[in-house]
């Protein structure tokens, strides 16, 4: 079977000649979660964002839900991600002024598919009852729940997410990423997840680690102790 | 502060400096022509002329309007300004400055847009002064003797005029935000308030009727006096309206829904904006009732009497309403400006959620076509109070006539007002890519 994200030999090089991403290739199937982590300037941010479109990458062929991102024009690019992706960022990126129901219709508002009822995604999310409040109003954990919300109405393919729990006290974050466990494991979305917290990694099944820009690790997630030994390993500047 | 925050923000006083810049003109423009009418080397007989013909008090007459127009738009403007500051405000308040501080640096923001607005101002004025004294001779309204002449206390005045209009614009809007709790503003900032004030409301509603009231009672007294007193009518109306502003865009809302799913997120979002986007609902009110008033009175009596206006009348008809209108155009594109890039992350996030570009565009055009409609049906009924009256008095009718081809310029005016303010800068920020916006 097809991978839902498909990177193959990506580099993306910033005009000031930094190169953010060497030659990075990655499949990830169905229903899997996938963590993403390195140091600070590392890469993580530019590989998930070229991974979502949300980017172009200098070199190399980017595969989402089984079109070539990397040869799509603008509008039929946020269209596919429109309808095939969904995005959870630090920073929520929600419409502060609208309320919780207006925001995960959304997408369906912008022509998107409404693969699930509103209601049922809040209920699912633990936002019942909350549906009318301004988002302006919630706290952040609640906020980062309207996120993923947003993600799942759609239906989505994938599921992009930019340090989730960066703003998120440690309990707040686990439910969030249970969210995201939970989506990967009955809905069979993809997760993506860009993170440098080694407890928020350990709910993922595969661990990527960059260095520079490049690959230099890739296997089943250990248990957070390991990963962040690992992480200490490849975040440590060569002699 | 105030360094940082006109660093912050350049955009956000550009609104009130390019208003009280033209505010400082119109001011400059009245005060040379009454200068060089009061200063002209004229006979007897000829001052008396010009006495009796009512245009050497028009220089008086245009410069206590100008002073009325620039106190409504440049308050407005500025206080628009003040409120996109709000979050600021809330910041340095959380960090221990009092009411107090915050007032004076909102003031001292509010006093240092004033000066260089004014240096400009004031000889582009004189340049419009000049024009306009030399229109006046060219259509043989005044005697050729007259010459341009500059008013010795023009930038003193005019620097009075804005600042006083530019702190007090600033020091109402600075009220709300200075007093609220920290805390309560950091969350308000966030969220911005959505229930319309009583206060607020009774206000509108009072300067609304009042306006109204007017109107009727100067029905039966003399042409003259009724054309005075109409401009009282409408500024009274437009001020009303306008602090009505929120409440009507929010009952205007629910049309855009008519227009499928672009125009019911158009329309959720017009309803939390409502506050932000009526900021400009006063100009442009202002703009199209003082038009459309002018305009339509001299096309009605000329329908109505069968004779058209001496075309001296009609220049000095057209060039002070046009002066007018253009200023409070310019104030409303100021703040459709000012309101559309506040929200850039919005329109970023909403491309991150899956608008397209074209597709969020059109948002932002449902809700351009909303403030344009309200503004029209406001004005229109602003004018109709305004005029009707003025012209059962003068020509015993209720019946107004405007050509059809004036009517279609106006509403395209309008419109292309709005998208001007709206539509246009909304794709210009809509090219970056939203990830750099958003982050």
């Amino acid at each position: 079977m097809e991978s839902v994200v498909s990177l193959t030999a990506v580099s993306r090089r910033y005009p000031r000649g930094v190169l953010a991403l060497r030659d990075v290739s990655l499949d990830v199937p169905a229903g899997q979660f996938v963590a993403v982590m390195g140091a600070t300037g590392s890469g993580k941010s530019t590989l998930l964002h070229c991974a979502a479109g949300l980017d172009r990458p200098t070199s190399g062929r980017v595969r989402l839900a089984g079109r070539d991102v990397t040869r799509l024009r603008e509008a039929a690019l946020t269209r596919l991600r429109r309808d095939r992706v969904g995005f959870v960022f630090q920073s929520y990126n929600l419409l502060s002024e609208l309320t919780v129901r207006q925001n995960v219709a959304l997408p369906a508002r912008l022509g998107g598919p409404r693969a699930r009822p509103v209601d049922e995604v809040l209920e699912s999310v633990g936002l019942g009852g909350l549906g009318r409040r301004p988002v302006g109003e919630l706290s952040g954990g609640q906020r980062q729940r309207v996120a993923v919300a947003r993600a799942l109405v759609t239906g989505p393919a994938v599921i992009f997410a930019d340090e989730p729990t960066g703003a998120l006290d440690p309990t707040t974050g686990a439910q969030i990423l249970g969210l995201l466990r939970t989506a990967a494991d009955l809905d069979r979305v993809s997760v993506l997840m860009v993170t440098h917290d080694p407890v928020a990694a350990a709910w993922s099944d595969r661990l990527v680690l960059l260095r520079d820009g490049a690959v230099v690790a890739d296997g089943p997630t250990p248990q957070a102790e390991a990963i962040a030994e690992r992480l200490r390993g490849v975040s440590r500047v060569p002699a | 502060m105030i360094r940082q925050a006109l660093r912050r923000n350049p955009w956000s006083f550009l609104g009130p400096a390019a208003t009280q810049c033209l505010a400082a003109a119109l001011v400059t423009a009245g005060l040379c022509l009454m200068a060089s009418l009061d200063g002209a080397p004229l006979g007897r007989e000829q001052r008396q002329a010009l006495t009796d013909s009512g245009i050497a008090d028009l220089g008086l007459l245009f410069l206590m309007s100008s002073i009325y127009l620039s106190m409504l738009i440049v308050g407005v403007t500025m206080s628009s300004a003040i409120r996109h500051q709000a979050r600021d405000i809330a910041l340095v308040r959380a960090v221990g400055a009092t009411p107090g501080r915050v007032r004076r640096a909102v003031a001292a923001q509010a006093a240092l847009v004033a000066v260089p607005a004014t240096i400009v101002g004031v000889p582009l004025g004189m340049l419009c002064g000049r024009a306009w004294v030399s229109g006046f001779v060219s259509h043989g309204l005044v005697p050729a003797e007259v010459s341009f002449r500059v008013h010795g206390g023009a930038l003193p005045i005019a620097l009075a005029v804005t600042m006083g209009t530019s702190l007090l614009g600033a020091m109402i809007a600075a009220i709300r935000p200075s007093r609220v709790r920290p805390a309560v503003a950091l969350a308000d900032s966030a969220a911005p308030r959505l229930r319309i004030g009583v206060a607020r409301t009774t206000a509108g509603l009072v300067l609304v009727t009042g306006g109204t009231v007017l109107s009727v009672l100067i029905a039966d007294l003399d042409a003259g006096t009724a054309d005075q007193a109409g401009l009282f009518v409408m500024l009274a109306m437009c001020t009303g309206a306008g602090l009505l502003g929120p409440a009507l865009l929010r009952v205007a809302a629910p049309a855009a829904r008519l227009l499928g799913n672009t125009g019911r997120l158009a329309a959720d979002t017009l309803a939390v904006h409502a506050r932000g986007l009526s900021g400009a609902l006063v100009p442009l009110t202002l703009a199209i009732a003082f038009a459309a008033v002018n305009l339509t009175r001299t096309a009605t009596t000329t329908h109505v009497t069968g004779v058209a206006a001496p075309a001296a009348d009609r220049w000095l008809e057209f060039s002070g309403t046009g002066a007018y209108t253009a200023f409070a155009a310019i104030a409303a594109l100021n703040t459709l400006i000012t309101t559309i890039l506040a929200r850039r992350r919005d329109l970023a996030v909403t491309r991150l959620a899956g608008g397209t570009r074209g597709r969020t565009l059109a948002v932002v055009v449902c809700e351009a076509l909303l403030v344009t409609g309200t503004a029209l049906v406001v004005a229109t009924v602003v004018a109709a109070v305004t005029l009707l009256p003025l012209l059962h008095t003068a020509l015993g009718t209720w019946r107004p006539w405007m050509p059809g081809s004036w009517l279609a310029a106006g509403l395209a005016g309008t419109a292309v007002l709005v998208f001007a303010g709206t539509v246009l800068p909304a794709a210009i920020t809509l090219r970056r890519p939203p990830i750099e916006v958003a982050g």
